[in-house]
């Protein structure tokens, strides 16, 4: 493929789909600088791959570069944060499940930017990104499931943990509020 | 407190990933069941406040055009980017100067449209043109003709000025007959643009919008490939329409968004 069609097809598959890849690498990463060099480097493995790619989901496709080169960067820099993926699904089902009889909404009703993205921050990261993919990026379990590469029901499972785990962290930080600002 | 399941199912209600029966089933259950209700309502609730207030993180200008560029320098880039921290760490050290010589490139080209106007870069109007085309058969053809689907400016206008660094003007109807189908966020000339995109009879028509500091200049219509093209700036707004309408009806389309085009956007 000539530099040419790599830079006709570069144009058309990822740099559409650049702010949701930046956008998915910050939340995982936490910061910007980080955040733009994992991007970096997803694009640098986006042009490597992208003779080979042939599906209709450039989308998709980017964020699942880009989650994995996410992942590669958290293994080397932050190891702690992924260390409880490794044992996969066994460990994370022993995390409570938050009550759902709970009622959310007074706390959150005057939830705040902070808090929401205080919230959302605090999460494991295998919450956090389904969290990002499904809310922030609009994506269906299906393409979810792709990008994380995990089967759709645990893309359902845990997309309901990080709710819970919102809502909860939310309820948690309403107690803080002064009643007459909460009503 | 309910079951693991019935809390992903109610969740998937929410998505709306659920299947016809088993979101009928939840439905007809709510109506009854008041403990769903408020669960429903909670998630409800939770999506639109995460939507609304969470952060989306938009590539700055500097990187996209860093980015932009990765093609065309391989030579200059290592055949993989460790991120060992090593590297993370050198990459670190000869930012500012990549920035720093990407601002000077940046305010140098700036210089130059400035003086010479975007529109006398030779080729400038046929390859944006090429762009129009692609994006407007590549909205045909798939399944992403509107990222929000809606007839209602009210909705379609926020939706679009939160995606975008711009808030595009919306006119709900061209001509006669015409259904206003939605809008989404496309890439045309190096940049995210509004694409509000109108049904005229069979055929589809696309009208990209994106601000630009040219001069205003009056529509000039073009054909490629079998699609009409126009494009016109106005008021510091750079407009392009596509479509496969015939050319008088096209030139109507053309004149209703030109003429009808509120000022000050």
């Amino acid at each position: 493929m000539s530099d040419d069609e790599k830079q006709r097809r570069f144009e058309l598959l990822v740099l559409p789909h650049l702010d949701a890849g930046l956008n998915l690498a910050r939340w995982l990463t936490h910061n910007d600088h980080d955040a733009q060099d994992v991007m970096q480097e997803a694009c640098v493995r986006a042009i490597r791959f992208i003779e080979g790619f042939r599906g209709d989901n450039a989308r998709a496709w980017l964020l699942q570069i880009v989650r994995n080169t996410c992942f590669s960067w958290l293994k080397e820099n932050r190891p702690a944060e992924i260390l409880v993926c490794d044992d996969a699904d066994g460990v994370l089902d022993g995390i409570a499940a938050p009550a759902a009889d709970e009622p959310p909404a007074v706390a959150m009703r005057n939830a705040d930017r902070l808090q929401i993205n205080r919230a959302i921050a605090a999460l494991s990261v295998v919450y956090r990104e389904v969290l990002v993919l499904r809310e922030l990026d609009d994506l269906s379990y299906k393409d979810i499931a792709r990008i994380v590469n995990i089967p759709v029901g645990t893309v359902m499972s845990r997309l309901a943990r990080a709710r819970g785990l919102l809502q909860q962290a939310l309820l948690a930080e309403g107690g803080s509020v002064p009643r007459s600002v909460r009503l | 407190m309910r079951s693991e399941i019935e809390l992903q199912n109610v969740n998937a209600f929410v998505d709306g990933e659920l299947d016809v029966l088993s979101q009928r089933e939840i439905e007809e259950r709510m109506k009854h069941d008041v403990a769903l209700r408020a669960q429903v309502e909670g998630l409800r609730h939770l999506r639109a406040t995460v939507r609304d207030l969470a952060e989306y993180h938009v590539a700055p200008e500097a990187f996209r055009q860093r980015v932009a560029s990765l093609v065309a320098m391989p030579a200059h880039m290592p055949a993989r980017l460790s991120l060992g921290k090593a590297t993370v760490q050198h990459w670190l050290a000869w930012r500012p100067m990549v920035v720093s010589f990407a601002a000077m490139a940046l305010a140098l080209a700036l210089l130059v449209l400035n003086v010479n106007q975007t529109r006398w870069r030779p080729g400038y109007d046929d390859r944006l043109g090429e762009e129009v085309v692609a994006s407007h058969v590549r909205s045909t053809l798939g399944q992403h003709l509107v990222d929000v689907t809606s007839s209602d400016h009210h909705t379609v206008k926020p939706w679009l000025s939160s995606k975008l660094d711009f808030s595009p003007a919306i006119q709900e109807s061209l001509l006669p007959g015409s259904v206003f189908l939605g809008g989404r966020v496309d890439y045309l000339d190096g940049r995210p643009v509004a694409a509000l995109v109108y049904r005229q009879g069979e055929h589809v028509v696309n009208s990209f919008l994106w601000p630009t500091n040219a001069v205003d200049v009056g529509a000039v219509f073009s054909a490629k490939r079998g699609f009409q093209i126009a494009h016109w700036s106005r008021n510091g707004m750079n407009h392009w329409v596509i479509s496969d309408v015939n050319r008088e009806e096209f030139g109507a389309i053309v004149h209703a968004l030109e003429v009808a085009e509120p000022n000050g956007q």
